[in-house]
């Protein structure tokens, strides 16, 4: 699908081996875990909790030019939901294509209803969605 | 880097690299923006607090 997912924590290589090995909710893992030990990555996306000298669960999306194009931070005991990641990734990857577009919430693949912003669409999204 | 603003949405990421463990692979490799670009691909980074907690 052109998208690859890498996760980050401030662990090292060798505990991402150690941890993804020994714990069997991970044994479908395949994507690679990055160590991110001075938190200067997390600092860079800002997900540095600077108390805790972790990362906070924050999510990013890049784009093949290397453009940020999306982030999500949840406080640290909510999970994050893997159905809208892929929601909001195939929107950007459908709006890379079709630029004059915009995916409603609502949205979820390549053929429901998109909205198309202008003069036209003011006062009249509910009408648009319907239609 | 590490006194810098965070980066804000549409803006051009700096070029980043990664140690990694790669499950995949059963090996240790590492990741890089630089390469995603001339690959053409997407990237979703995924951070997390600490392994052996919950994702």
């Amino acid at each position: 699908m052109g998208c690859d997912v890498v996760t980050v924590s401030t662990d090292s290589k060798h505990v991402h081996l150690a941890w993804r090995e020994h714990e069997k909710e991970l044994a479908r893992v395949a994507f690679p875990m990055g160590a991110d030990p001075s938190g200067e990555l997390s600092r860079m996306f800002g997900v540095w909790n600077v108390a805790f000298g972790t990362s906070e669960r924050g999510v990013f999306l890049i784009s093949p030019a290397g453009t940020l194009m999306g982030i999500e931070v949840n406080f640290h005991n909510v999970g994050r939901n893997i159905d809208e990641l892929l929601r909001k990734f195939k929107a950007n990857l459908y709006l890379s294509r079709k630029t004059t577009e915009a995916c409603p919430s609502k949205w979820k693949d390549e053929g429901d209803k998109t909205l198309l912003p202008g003069a036209k669409l003011v006062g009249k999204v509910h009408e648009a969605l319907q239609g | 880097m590490s006194d810098c603003t965070p980066l804000r949405l549409g803006q051009r990421v700096p070029d980043f690299e990664l140690e990694t463990y790669e499950p995949a692979k059963g090996d240790f490799g590492t990741f890089s923006l630089a390469s995603q670009i001339e690959k053409k691909r997407w990237t979703i980074l995924f951070f997390y607090p600490g392994d052996f907690t919950f994702v």
